[in-house]
């Protein structure tokens, strides 16, 4: 029994699968442990200036496979393919994509994330102007909104015609909270990178309205064909006009009321209605 | 305004603070009010060395500790606003409100701007508290001085309870770290806190002062407010 065991390990093929994870201790271990762990703990939390953020949802094992996946999406899609050519690539065998337990969706949901955190590293509206490139000073927080989601969606350029795939992944039920979640905290990460101070329900429809416009947009983009999406950018101003408009109806709405019942209580103080 | 005296309650929870931290000998409370906190200076993004990560749990607390913070905050100025424009016509009420009313503004902007500073979800249910907030306060001046006084008591005697429970978690957080106690982000917070919950209890004092606990049904008014506000605090802390 024992002999034969040994001679099984011995044996070059089964003791190939196993050298791989066993010779990058650190990568091994750390797979184990994401499938224990909840996948998705990147929930938005208290944002510190002085104690660092939490680390990347994925492990060091999962961003390595996972990167060098997304370069083949281009020629192979979201699919099992570029996973495992991306595997191979890292240094891992074909088998270890199965530590992803959500499969293609995890190579998705690797590109959104990465990317969401990567815009701030590109522009950041909350440094002082004269930190910022040329042409992005004294901006409204309307064009900060714009240039951020261009910057965002331009992240997608190089997969664009793959892209659909991922929406279609994306859509299965069982991703559908998790892609939500993600496109919530992109719109969040857009409006805090272009230094909105909302503290009241502003918070709410200022990020419903900006992820379906982001979420339209991306879409759109999908079926772009212009010349370096020209298109997808006039789009994206017809979007965020729309929304301007809308805004500014519910506000002329709401001063109208608001004057109103002061004019309403105004006649009563001239009554001498007690309490007015 | 600058005469204080210690109501029963109010000594009790007072000696409930003094217990817990040892370090803050009632004369360092006067003096620290006299100037001015950080308070004023939240907003600004000073650079401290990076420390310790915080862990999850911590960071779920100072989220939901600053959101509720906001949403009491903002309960308690419409309160104020609704007893200020049943009393405004009372030169003597009108000026006592205000004055309560203005600390409370204060207290609103400064946690206004640490949620939108710390990135912080606000209270989802804010038009319920807009509400809820201003028809408390315009309901108990309606009953009278006294009444809306026993309002106060029992908004202050939890929102003092509440901060100094946030407070005792705080100092329970960075009991191992010397250095988060001296200077940083989270020492700004205890400031914070620690000021307006004094505050608080100044209004509550006030509020006893102005004979609240003769207010007619004063035990029901005071339980039902009391209990009210534990309801708040529990949901603003989730939603």
């Amino acid at each position: 029994m024992n002999n034969t065991i040994r001679t099984n390990f011995s044996s070059p093929s089964i003791g190939r699968i196993l050298s791989k994870p066993i010779t990058s201790s650190s990568s091994s271990s750390s797979c184990c442990s994401s499938l224990t762990t909840p996948r998705i703990k990147f929930r938005r939390r208290y944002h510190s200036y002085q104690h660092p953020a939490p680390g990347s949802p994925f492990t060091k094992a999962e961003s390595a496979i996972l990167s060098a996946s997304l370069l083949h999406v281009p020629s192979h899609g979201f699919s099992n393919a570029a996973l495992s050519f991306g595997a191979r690539d890292a240094n891992y065998l074909d088998i270890s994509v199965n530590m992803l337990p959500r499969g293609v969706f995890d190579l998705v949901h690797y590109h959104l994330a990465t990317e969401r955190l990567r815009l701030g590293d590109k522009i950041d509206f909350r440094k002082p102007e004269n930190e910022l490139p040329e042409g992005l000073r004294n901006l409204s927080i309307p064009a900060k909104i714009r240039v951020l989601c261009m910057e965002r969606l331009r992240a997608n350029a190089p997969i664009i015609h793959r892209w659909q795939e991922a929406f279609a992944v994306m859509s299965l039920a069982g991703n559908i909270s998790a892609s939500m979640s993600e496109l919530a905290k992109l719109s969040d990460e857009i409006w805090f990178l272009a230094g909105d101070e909302s503290h009241d329900t502003t918070w709410y429809t200022r990020r419903a309205t900006l992820s379906a416009v982001y979420a339209t947009t991306e879409l759109f983009m999908t079926q772009d064909n212009s010349k370096d999406f020209e298109a997808t950018w006039a789009f994206l101003d017809r979007r965020l006009h729309d929304v301007k408009t809308i805004g500014s109806s519910v506000s002329n709405v709401t001063s109208y009321l608001d004057f109103t019942v002061h004019a309403f209580a105004n006649v009563l103080r001239s009554k001498n209605v007690p309490f007015f | 305004m600058t005469t204080r005296r210690l109501s029963p309650l109010l000594a009790h929870l007072r000696c409930q603070q003094r217990s817990q931290f040892s370090y803050t000998s009632p004369s360092t409370l006067h003096a620290r009010r006299l100037v001015s906190t950080g308070a004023a200076n939240i907003s600004e993004t000073r650079s401290y060395p990076k420390s310790r990560p915080l862990t999850e749990k911590e960071r779920e607390f100072l989220q939901n500790a600053i959101r509720v913070n906001q949403a009491g905050e903002l309960g308690a100025n419409l309160i104020y606003e609704g007893q200020y424009a049943i009393f405004k016509r009372d030169p003597r009420l009108k000026s006592l409100i205000r004055h309560m009313w203005d600390q409370e503004v204060h207290h609103l902007e400064t946690f206004n701007k640490l949620v939108a500073k710390h990135r912080i979800r606000p209270t989802a249910l804010r038009p319920l508290w807009n509400v809820a907030g201003y028809a408390l306060g315009v309901g108990t001046a309606l009953l009278g001085e006294k009444a809306a006084m026993a309002c106060t008591e029992a908004v202050e005697t939890e929102i003092g309870g509440h901060y100094n429970d946030q407070l005792r978690t705080l100092l329970d957080m960075l009991k191992d770290d010397k250095d988060l106690l001296q200077h940083g982000e989270l020492k700004e917070l205890i400031d914070t806190i620690r000021e307006f919950r004094d505050d608080e209890l100044e209004h509550l004092d006030t509020a006893v002062e102005h004979d609240s606990k003769g207010a007619e049904g004063y035990d029901v008014l005071f339980n039902v407010i009391r209990g009210g506000c534990k309801a708040a605090i529990w949901l603003s802390q989730r939603v």
